[in-house]
């Protein structure tokens, strides 16, 4: 059954000849810019290591490489909330980081972020990568093309993986509530603007104070973030300019 | 000049189907090359072999016999255990791996398989002149294609006319006839105008028309200067492009000579018996 607020909303908004918000803009408007600017700046952080990472581990034939591997898809399903408690442990004042006194601010958030994204993010690009057939290796290097080259060749037609990858760590951080509740304290300053409060922990927040409406425009909200971040995503690895490619 | 396989020994098969992954040891490309066969012995036997510029020599023998790994050494992809291998008489894998990658891109190679990237058939031919060019010419050329304002160098238009796909340009490689991307790829290997080209069964899947089409760039190419090799099993597509032929079995390259005298008359029974077809293998 649906909150009486809920519905109060859409009385509302037919009563009247404008939509009344049910929020304040300014406040949302922190929320959202929190959110990606966090979600960004460690999913973006976490693609430059990761990536290269995951073609190293890839191309490369060592001993233990199946462990290495097997670490990385475990932490895949590292528990948000143990990412979020270590990395408080490790910023707090007792914690050897703790000089920095980054906790409760978006740096924190951002490292938190960072450590969830990069296990999908490496996990995905190097099962993309490891897929490539010989034929794309052989072509390139029969071509005339340096390892460099295959390697490059090999990323290209790995590419619609690695934007999974990408995509991938973009929604576990984006849509992560523990660990950024834990490090970031979902803190709001004064005049109702957001410090370390994102869309998740606002939602969080506001449905436990039982303002659903403001928790559901929150929700479509980060929705919508999401699809859009997706779509920009699909349509970079879609371009026909790529020049390395599948093979037919 | 000349390229040349000198006594070259090999214990791996590509054409087991061993990919080349695993514990393979790998040439300076990374790519798949060596191993070792399932009981270790060698595929490839002390195997002499040689191409002069210009001329095309065709390797036959039954399937899994070791063309496609005596191709590979020849392509620089693997360093023979035994033997050399030498590119207008410089032994490549004596020579420091900048040395030898110019080499080696004096060589074309031509798979069984097209092996086409996912970009337009012009991208398709044009990789061999980009990895060519500095990296800055490639990012400048990276940047004009993002805006499309990049033209295709004219050697991508001419090899293309060689395999009569000048009008396929822009057309998307996956949109292609088998057929059609096999010619693409032979397209691709002539493009950068190399010395040596190294043809692996091109023809084994397609019809009637596009191999004359392959069989007429081959011609095309020796009438260019370029020495071709061909590892094929097709007997007629052997005479008929062929100056030389070499009859690979399991201990080694068993005759060689003129095509015409190895078909007419060959000096060993064992090529007697495959050319008749009797040769249980």
């Amino acid at each position: 059954m649906l909150p009486t607020g809920v519905l109060g909303v859409f009385a509302d908004a037919a009563a009247v000849p404008f939509v009344a918000f049910p929020f304040e803009p300014r406040y949302v408007l922190s929320i959202v810019f929190v959110s990606l600017y966090v979600s960004v700046t460690a999913v973006v952080l976490s693609t430059l290591a990761s990536v290269p990472l995951a073609i190293a581990v890839g191309f490369a034939d060592f001993r233990g490489k199946r462990l290495v591997t097997s670490i990385i898809n475990t932490g895949m399903g590292f528990p948000s909330v143990v990412v979020g408690l270590l990395v408080l442990v490790t910023l707090s004042n007792s914690g050897p980081l703790g000089h920095l006194e980054l906790v409760f601010t978006k740096k924190a958030m951002i490292i938190s972020q960072f450590v969830l994204a990069t296990p999908p993010i490496t996990g995905i690009t190097l099962a993309a990568v490891t897929g490539v057939r010989e034929d794309v290796r052989d072509a390139a290097f029969a071509l005339g093309g340096t390892r460099t080259d295959v390697a490059l060749t090999v990323v290209k037609q790995a590419r619609y993986g690695i934007a999974t990858a990408v995509l991938a760590g973009f929604g576990r951080a984006i849509s992560e509530v523990g660990s950024v509740l834990i490090v970031g304290g979902n803190i709001a300053g004064a005049g109702g603007v957001s410090k370390t409060r994102t869309l998740t922990t606002a939602i969080r927040l506001e449905a436990r104070q039982g303002r659903y409406e403001l928790a559901l425009v929150l929700g479509a909200v980060l929705v919508a973030v999401v699809l859009a971040v997706n779509a920009v995503v699909v349509r970079l690895g879609d371009s026909k300019t790529w020049t390395g490619g599948g093979l037919r | 000049m000349s390229l040349d396989a000198r006594g070259v020994t090999h214990a791996y098969d590509d054409e087991d189907g061993g990919g080349g992954t695993g514990d393979a040891r790998r040439s300076d490309g990374g790519t798949s090359v060596a191993g070792s066969g399932t009981d270790g012995s060698p595929v490839v036997r002390d195997v002499s072999l040689s191409v002069d510029p210009g001329e095309v020599v065709a390797v036959i023998g039954p399937s899994g016999v070791g063309k496609t790994t005596l191709l590979r050494l020849l392509g620089l992809f693997a360093r023979p255990d035994e033997g050399a291998i030498a590119v207008d008489g410089t032994e490549a894998w004596a020579a420091g791996e900048r040395d030898r990658l110019a080499l080696r891109r004096d060589i074309g190679v031509v798979f069984q398989e097209a092996s086409l990237f996912d970009a337009t058939v012009a991208r398709n031919v044009e990789y061999g002149l980009r990895v060519r060019r500095s990296w800055r010419e490639r990012l400048r050329d990276e940047l004009r294609g993002l805006v499309g304002d990049h033209e295709p160098p004219d050697a991508v238009r001419d090899a293309l006319e060689v395999v009569g796909l000048a009008d396929y340009v822009d057309h998307d490689a996956g949109s292609l006839s088998g057929g059609e991307a096999q010619r693409v790829a032979f397209a691709r290997a002539l493009a950068y105008d190399p010395n040596y080209l190294l043809l692996d069964e091109p023809t084994s899947d397609l019809d009637p028309r596009n191999t004359a089409v392959i069989e007429d760039a081959v011609a095309d190419a020796s009438d260019r200067g370029i020495g071709t090799v061909v590892a094929t099993h097709d007997m007629n597509q052997a005479r008929r492009v062929a100056d030389r032929a070499a009859v690979l079995l399991g201990d080694g390259v068993v005759e060689a000579g003129p095509t015409e005298r190895v078909f007419e008359d060959p000096r060993d029974d064992r090529t007697r018996q495959f050319i008749a077809g009797e040769l249980v293998y």
